[in-house]
């Protein structure tokens, strides 16, 4: 580990683990950026680009690329993992063998492992010694970060050191950092919008206009806190960077790729087919495929997450989806409560009476 | 502990804990040691306003009187002389009175004493029958060799499930049995009161803890004294629930002040470089047919959130003629206490490996844990708040473990069985309505109850064959379903003061829907409610 100068290692050469390197480098850290192909190793340090997710965009000199994951591991006190949740655990596994207990671990990887709903952080505790493990999520479109354009972003953790350190390391001229304890919270936010972010897309694939798309969001985040909070996550980061702020960022823009594979599949294209031209993983397929599989072991009712599952693997069009989701009954909006339904008769007997007769008549 | 550590324990004791005032006062934003004193004060005399039976009522008052009237006239060091004094007293009382001589006679008579307590039999089968082996009454299995194991490489900490005032005495038969060292232990005043329990407790290694006495400076004492303990090597018992169990339910929410002396304990031997600084959490659980004290606890439970009482001493274990009839139960009809040990953890929650005392990851690669203490410079430091994410951590390892190393009788899974039906019969009736109301008197014919019970056996079977949990050995291991049922109406129909569940004609009613749901807790956890809400759903289809 190199002492004096401030280090940090990134895994995962993808769009988002590369802005992350280029923004520590960018506050005067030197970046080992881990990847497992050659070329692009090459290319990273050689040209100062990564042209298949970042475009020709320069990338700070002070990132070294390799592909040796045990110089990775045991370059810095602090990791950062941004690698696709599908290969997360076996990237994981792999990194078990080199780090130790006082290095710092931190997901930017938002997703799920589908069979148990396991976030990335607890596949970080499963598969290594590590304990101070953390996680980042916010508003953060790469090639905005990239562009230098001001951001937010929360780290979280239950360690202050965790929050601490990996601050030091993000912030800077265009990163303002906030902590969050909630780490359940914001990753469940993180990987949870990224739905919403496909049935947006839809939206903006059907033309829909603003009243639907704000509908979109709102109720999109009504369902998706309500599964953060089966998990065990605190109510206040559903308003938060993490909560709204990622989700606003991520349905309304043109640059996200669940947005973009939202509006391919309202044109009538198949999962596979809307796929097939893009080399980002869209993280919310995959979400979408575990929160429809858990939200009923959980008592949670997720209504938009049920119609892009059926969109997605079920070749339901966007438009039956839209009518179905519509048709349903309407709720009270903090309950969910149906309206039309008999409520149940609470407060004194005299008043319980009243309202049986009253129900009787047809009130 | 032995009279010589103690007393260099309570020697050490006092100047950590007066150091650490003094640090602290210091500090912008610490609390200047006449406020500590008055906080302290503050809490006892609140304390003593209620607490009128102690019998050191008298002699604390006159205490605190002489603190008051120094620290309104005294001087930065008289109020440092104060400090000291306070902190000593509440040393003195915490670590009680052990002598070896007295443990070595009450280790030699508990062998005989003990299953005379619990089996109190009469002394016609005792004339007959001799004094019986305690091996008939308390079951010990699991782990057992590896606590040996570790407790030779470092020092153990045994924190067993509690349910009962029994769990003290048992569990010291226990480590006694196995052949381990005496365990120290911190035991609430009120065991110390009662004659039975006393006489287990106060020579076993037992130091004191009273939990009326609510003052911050108190609890630092109590839980440095677990660390000095610990740090010269006393084995501890901890029962990190706290207090017994209400509910009836396997604990899963654990008090982690305690269990943090753990933690407090390795860095500070790490940091003084001892030969074997390495502590080791041995999580244990106590799995009875029949609880001593149900009735009160789950009376206690169900008087809904907030109202429950932290510490009871009114129930039957209080009481000599429930004790010796619960014991006479435990004979007639053979019922067998289960000990069971679990496996060994580190103070983070990883597992050890008993033969070598190294902790390993989930794939079994080991870990050097000390460097989740040290800084860049390889130093041993303490960081609170990261200390306490650890101990949180390893509190959930020791509530998996729990869950893992329960034994289910046949009771519990009988009880399981009843509420379930139950409560899927009155879908309408919640949690209080359904305590209150019951079975209305329609019971449940007993081939239907036993074809239910043997779907949940078949579900915790399955269970058991994963790893996650135990079936006792006997009745409930070979999935006799009608044995299951005849073996829990047995044990349910004699010690409470109602059968719980009681065969007439071939229907088995409910006659204590309280202890049923009591019984029926100690299922929670494993998600059975759905196998068995399904196998009840599609009943009602066809």
């Amino acid at each position: 580990m190199n002492a004096g100068a401030k280090t940090a290692a990134v895994l995962g050469g993808g769009s988002w683990g590369t802005a992350l390197a280029h923004v520590m480098a960018c506050n005067g850290t030197k970046v080992l950026l881990w990847m497992r192909n050659d070329e692009r190793v090459a290319e990273v340090n050689e040209r100062h680009t990564n042209e298949r997710y970042l475009k020709d965009r320069k990338i700070h000199t002070d990132v070294e690329a390799t592909a040796d994951l045990q110089r990775a591991a045991e370059f810095a006190e602090t990791l950062i993992v941004a690698i696709p949740s599908a290969n997360f655990r076996s990237v994981a596994y792999e990194l078990g063998d080199f780090v130790r207990g006082d290095q710092i671990l931190v997901s930017a990887t938002k997703g799920f492992e589908a069979e148990h709903l396991t976030r990335m952080s607890e596949l970080l505790r499963e598969e290594t010694c590590c304990r101070k493990i953390g996680a980042i999520s916010g508003p953060n479109l790469a090639d905005e970060v990239m562009d230098n354009q001001p951001t937010a972003t929360v780290v979280a953790s239950p360690y202050e050191e965790v929050i601490e350190k990996t601050a030091a390391l993000l912030a800077g001229p265009t990163m303002r950092v906030y902590g969050n304890h909630d780490i359940v919270g914001v990753e469940v936010h993180g990987a949870l919008k990224n739905i919403i972010a496909i049935a947006a897309g839809m939206a903006t694939g059907m033309k829909l206009g603003q009243n639907a798309s704000a509908m979109l969001l709102t109720r999109g985040l009504a369902e998706i806190s309500r599964f953060a909070e089966a998990l065990g996550a605190d109510k206040l980061t559903a308003l938060g960077l993490a909560g709204l702020g990622d989700l606003i960022a991520t349905c309304s823009s043109p640059l996200s790729r669940n947005n973009t594979l939202g509006r391919k599949l309202s044109e009538g294209l198949t999962l596979a087919q809307a796929q097939a031209d893009t080399v980002k993983v869209a993280e919310g397929v995959n979400t979408t495929f575990a929160a429809a599989k858990h939200a009923s072991r959980l008592g949670v009712d997720m209504p938009i997450t049920r119609g892009i599952h059926a969109v997605l693997f079920d070749d339901l069009s966007a438009a039956e989806v839209l009518s179905k989701l519509m048709a349903r009954a309407n709720r009270y909006e903090h309950s969910e409560f149906p309206i039309d339904a008999p409520h149940l008769v609470e407060g004194s007997v005299v008043e319980t009476a009243l309202a049986v007769a009253a129900r009787e008549r047809g009130w | 502990m032995q009279n010589t550590l103690r007393d260099a324990a309570i020697v050490e004791l006092r100047s950590r804990v007066l150091e650490a005032c003094i640090m602290q006062s210091k500090l912008p934003d610490g609390m200047p040691l006449d406020v500590l004193v008055n906080d302290t004060l503050y809490h006892e005399k609140k304390r003593l306003d209620i607490d009128r039976k102690s019998p050191t009522r008298a002699e604390d008052q006159a205490f605190w009187a002489g603190v008051k009237a120094k620290l309104s006239r005294g001087s930065e060091d008289d109020v440092r002389d104060v400090l000291a004094q306070i902190i000593g007293r509440f040393a003195e009382e915490i670590r009680g009175n052990f002598s070896q001589s007295l443990y070595s006679v009450a280790t030699k008579v508990m062998p005989k004493a003990l299953p005379i307590l619990l089996n109190a039999m009469s002394p016609r089968r005792l004339m007959q029958r001799g004094i019986p082996d305690i091996s008939d009454t308390i079951v010990i299995e699991g782990e057992t060799e590896a606590i040996k194991k570790v407790a030779k490489r470092g020092t153990v900490i045994l924190t067993p499930t509690h349910v009962s005032n029994l769990d003290s005495p048992v569990i010291g038969w226990a480590i006694y049995a196995l052949g381990l060292p005496a365990f120290t232990y911190g035991a609430g005043l009120n065991l110390f009161s009662n004659p039975m329990m006393a006489l287990f407790m106060r020579n076993l290694g037992a130091y004191r803890v009273d939990r009326l006495k609510t003052a911050p400076l108190y609890k630092d004492v109590l839980k440095e004294y677990a660390t000095v303990s610990l740090e010269m090597g006393n084995h501890n018992l901890f029962f990190p629930a706290g207090t017994r169990v209400r509910s009836g339910k396997i604990e899963q929410r654990l008090k982690l002040g305690l269990l943090s002396s753990g933690l407090k304990a390795y860095i500070n031997n790490l940091q003084r470089a001892k030969e074997r600084p390495n502590i080791y959490i041995v999580p244990a659980t106590l799995n009875y047919y029949l609880v001593l004290e149900a009735e009160t606890l789950i009376e206690d439970h169900l008087q809904r959130e907030g109202k429950s009482r932290y510490i009871i001493t009114d129930d039957e274990s209080y009481l000599m003629r429930k004790i010796l009839q619960f014991s006479q139960n435990l004979v007639n009809l053979e019922a067998r206490i289960t000990v069971r040990i679990g496996d060994p953890i580190d103070p983070f929650g990883n597992r050890v490996d008993p033969d070598t005392g190294a902790s390993l990851d989930r794939h079994g690669r080991e870990i050097d844990i000390r460097k989740y203490v040290t800084d860049r410079a390889g130093q041993a430091v303490h960081l609170p708040q990261r200390d306490r994410v650890y101990t949180q951590e390893a509190g959930e390892s020791i509530a998996r473990e729990f869950l893992r190393h329960n034994v289910v009788v046949a009771t519990q899974l009988t009880a399981f069985t009843v509420w379930e039906v139950l409560k899927k019969r009155h879908p309408d009736l919640d949690l209080y309505r359904l305590v209150r109301t019951g079975d209305e008197g329609f019971g449940i014919p007993l081939g239907a109850l036993t074809e239910k019970v043997m779907i949940v056996w078949k579900a915790l079977h399955a269970r058991a064959e994963r790893g996650e949990l135990h079936l006792e050995n006997g009745i409930v291991q070979s999935g006799d379903a009608a044995g299951i049922v005849r073996a829990a109406l047995r044990h349910f129909g004699t010690y409470h003061s109602k059968p719980v569940l009681t065969r007439k004609g071939d229907r088995v009613f409910c006659e204590d829907m309280k202890l049923l749901h009591y019984y029926s807790n100690r299922l929670r956890g494993y998600g059975l409610e759905r196998e068995l809400g399904q196998a009840l759903a599609a009943e009602v289809t066809a």
